[in-house]
């Protein structure tokens, strides 16, 4: 492994000096250094809690070192709160993130000015703006007529604009953010030539990706953070994908103790062929019954999507789902559930809970006839029931009939994963179920998981945290570019490769 | 670990939610006590206020608004709201009117009815749950429609029904209480049972709450949607046949502005327009505010048009004392 020569300050458009940021209970940054200079596409990776939005924070001064200094264009960033952030805006700093903040009902030179539209006495001046965003956009290859809706455009075309934006006003440095993480690779094309075009202009760029042929493609290095402290940065012609995979891994317990394989001859669901553009192009898989079965996958890599299209929530393209010899692609979600399917979504709070209601409700509303008598809900079955439940996943409530808006996230996962349960779902689709849980409840979900495997039922469980797979998964499948590209199983499953399947190229 | 950079934080607010409990009662004894206020006041300033016919005027207005505002709480609960009610019950008063007039036996007469407010109620409910159309569009097409086709076929004009016994006995007051009143208390009882105590009842809380959460967990979303919408339309329909038999005609120009009084007693009390949250009980109590200021202010002699202006206000300072008291009571117990 090639180290790339720490830049001298002098061409640094951006740096980071010994800077430290302790959070209670968690060291964010330590002792980071770090420098970007003009005209560099430098790539930053790093797992989830390595450091690198606390590294980002520090460089649009959103937040203020504990010990060490940030240099922006040769000035040291000073000041607090939101002067230090309009000082690093000032001297060039531009971040794109993940979120796009675009007007669907405006015009693309409309959002490109968006709040600061050129304006004479009041009234916007659309003749100049639109020659202005033509021009911005035309620097990124974006030829497309300023005057059309955003609410048209492709997601590509909607990332590149927001580059676009961020390039307006001479900027020094671009942080983009995951830019092509919710883009098929056609696209994300394009969005990787936009970045060679803002480096050419000699604009500093940090790409955070996790997607290694797209480093490999636009990076010159590449920066790997991890527990707050930076590793290593690397020349991106000359590391592997294994050692970059080290780097940000670490040396931690890379292989997780055998797990008790439960699961039994019997198929439970088959999919073939499973195609849904742009995302998936074709996957195929067989579930068992007892089977614990992971999908690891890159942020995009259409793992939700898979989920959604077997369950019948999300029409599909192409391919097939079959339970037995039956195929059940007609078949919408209330079917899927009436066979003994349940799905758990990824982002609870929208779509998982009714917070202002019990945890009882929120557990029973899959099955309310079950705890009715003639059409009436019964207080004392409610609560039996919720009971049951509330006992089995040790659900941390005061009542059966808290709001469970009150839980933690943990407990509000046990819940939504309580109430398939509670209909006696056979099949669980389980779309991150750890996302935003303390490590406690975790641990918790990891062992739900394996008892309800033990009870005959057959679960997929989807993450994007990789060292959690080893723990739960009897088998992992890797998504990546649209297919199901590599298979372990236990007690082969080890993180190093895992991820390493994941990020690397086609 | 993980593959994707956006942070995650583990939200709780474990305060917040805590108290709203309690201060769904806050809200129910602040309106008790407004309703106390109103009555002194009241009571104190306009002649024959207090005396037993007043009462019962007050009941009988409050049986109008009322039976609507049930089904209209549940809607909005729902997170969707109906502004086709007035409308409505004129429209439905016009058809039985007719529908006796051709000689239809009276009971037929009125389980037709009901059956048409249901049928056309659902016809805005199909409209939002599987097309899309925003509630306050598909209904207010309603209330346009509706009025004016009442008035069309009528030329404005009441349709009478002649002698007719059975509507007659529904305005005759039992041991001094009128039957519009009885229905209204009886109505209610079976609404704030089905909201609190079948499943029909909880989903709508459910899809109120949590639109995406309530589908993934198998409710039948469109369906309870358009049920509601059909419950809205039965219940303007038992409005409009009490109309008839209080007015002894159906009558197109009829329960004109029914729909805000509804949507304000709804409101004053206490259920959120965002959905998700609301009691029977409070709109029981917002119907009697939204009366008793009605009663109240023409006994007291105030000039009608001036009578509005005091009506607006006192609805709007009702919700605002109302969200202060709540809010007082989340930051005390916040401590």
């Amino acid at each position: 492994m090639t180290a790339v020569s720490n830049l001298a300050p002098a061409h640094a458009v951006a740096s980071l000096r010994d800077c430290t940021r302790r959070y209670p209970g968690v060291l964010a940054l330590d002792n980071a250094t770090f420098a970007v200079a003009a005209g560099e596409v430098r790539a930053l990776l790093g797992k989830n809690g390595a450091g690198k939005s606390t590294l980002i924070r520090m460089l649009t001064g959103a937040e203020i070192p504990d010990t060490g200094s940030v240099t922006i264009d040769g000035v040291e960033l000073s000041g607090s709160g939101s002067t230090r952030a309009q000082d690093s805006f000032q001297k060039g700093v531009r971040v794109v993130y993940q979120e796009l903040s675009l007007v669907p009902g405006m015009t693309l030179a409309e959002n490109l000015f968006l709040g600061r539209w050129p304006r004479k006495g009041g009234v916007i001046r659309y003749a100049d703006m639109e020659a202005q965003a033509r021009e911005a956009m035309a620097q990124l290859g974006l030829d497309l007529p300023p005057d059309r809706l955003v609410a048209g455009l492709s997601p590509a075309e909607r990332q590149l604009l927001e580059i676009a934006r961020a390039m307006l006003g001479r900027p020094k440095l671009i942080i983009l953010d995951e830019p092509t993480s919710s883009l098929a690779a056609a696209e994300a094309d394009k969005v990787m030539a936009a970045v060679t075009r803002v480096a050419a202009q000699g604009i500093a760029v940090i790409y955070v990706s996790h997607r290694m042929n797209e480093i490999r493609q636009i990076a010159h290095s590449a920066t790997i953070m991890r527990d707050g402290r930076i590793i290593d940065t690397v020349d991106v012609k000359g590391a592997d994908t294994r050692e970059i995979v080290r780097l940000m891994l670490g040396s931690e317990a890379s292989q997780a103790a055998a797990l008790e394989d439960r699961s039994q001859p019997g198929i439970v669901l088959e999919v073939h062929d499973l195609a849904l553009a742009p995302k998936l192009s074709s996957v195929s898989f067989s579930l068992r019954q007892g089977e614990v079965l992971g999908i690891a996958g890159l942020l995009g890599s259409g793992r939700t999507e898979l989920l959604q299209a077997i369950m019948g929530v999300r029409p599909f393209d192409g391919g097939d789902v079959r339970i037995g010899k039956q195929s059940v692609r007609s078949a919408g979600y209330k079917d899927m559930i009436a066979r003994g399917f349940g799905y758990t979504p990824e982002s609870r709070k929208e779509e998982g809970i009714v917070p202002l209601l019990g945890v009882d409700e929120n557990t029973l509303s899959t099955n309310f006839s079950g705890v009715s008598r003639n059409g009436i809900l019964s207080s004392r079955r409610m609560a039996e029931a919720t009971r049951k439940i509330v006992d089995r996943l040790h659900i941390k409530t005061a009542r059966t009939d808290t709001p469970i808006g009150t839980l933690s996230g943990g407990n509000q996962q046990k819940v939504v994963i309580g109430r398939w349960v509670y209909a006696g779902s056979r099949v669980l689709l389980l779309d991150e179920p750890t996302r935003g849980v303390d490590v406690e409840a975790k641990a918790q979900i990891y062992s739900i998981i394996r008892q309800l495997a033990a009870e005959g039922r057959s679960i997929i469980f989807v993450s994007s945290e990789i060292e959690e797979l080893p723990l739960v998964c009897d088998r992992v499948l890797v998504l990546r570019d649209g297919t199901l590209q590599d298979e372990f199983k236990s007690p082969h499953i080890d993180q190093d490769s895992l991820m390493a399947a994941c990020i690397s190229g086609h | 670990m993980s593959l994707d950079h956006a942070a995650k934080p583990a939200v709780s607010d474990k305060p917040k939610t805590a108290r709203l409990a309690f201060s769904q009662h806050m809200n129910e004894v602040s309106l008790f006590l407004a309703i106390l206020v109103l009555y002194l006041i009241f009571a104190s300033t306009a002649p024959g206020f207090i005396s037993f016919n007043n009462q019962v005027n007050i009941l009988r207005d409050a049986a109008t608004i009322g039976i609507a505002a049930w089904a209209v709480t549940l809607i909005i609960i729902a997170g969707e709201i109906d502004v086709s009610v007035g409308p409505m019950v004129a429209f439905i008063s016009v058809s039985l009117a007719f529908l006796l007039q051709w000689g239809l036996p009276t009971p037929v007469a009125f389980v037709v009815a009901i059956a048409f407010g249901a049928f056309l109620g659902a016809i805005s409910g199909v409209l939002r749950a599987y097309f899309d159309v925003p509630s306050f569009v598909a209904t207010l097409g309603m209330w346009s429609a509706l009025r004016g086709t009442a008035l069309f076929v009528t030329d404005a004009l009441p349709v009478s029904i002649g002698r007719n016994d059975m509507l007659d006995a529904l305005d005759r007051s039992v041991f001094g209480i009128p039957p519009a009143a009885i229905i209204m208390l009886v109505l209610f009882a079976a609404f704030a049972f089905v909201s609190r105590k079948t499943a029909f009842g909880r989903s709508v809380f459910a899809i109120g709450g949590n639109p995406h959460a309530a589908f993934l967990s198998g409710i039948s979303v469109s369906r309870i949607r358009v049920g509601l919408f059909a419950i809205g339309g039965a219940m303007a329909a038992i409005s409009g046949i009490l109309l008839v038999s209080r007015l002894g005609s159906g009558n197109a120009t009829a329960a004109s502005g029914l729909e805000f009084d509804v949507i304000a007693a709804v409101v004053v009390g206490g259920t959120a327009l965002s959905g998700g949250r609301g009691s029977m009980l409070g709109t029981l109590l917002g119907v009697l505010v939204i009366t008793l200021i009605g009663n109240g202010l023409v006994l007291l002699g105030i000039n009608p048009f001036f009578q509005q202006v005091v009506r607006g206000l006192i609805i709007v300072i009702a919700v605002l004392a109302n969200i202060q008291a709540i809010k007082r009571s989340l930051s005390r117990n916040k401590g």
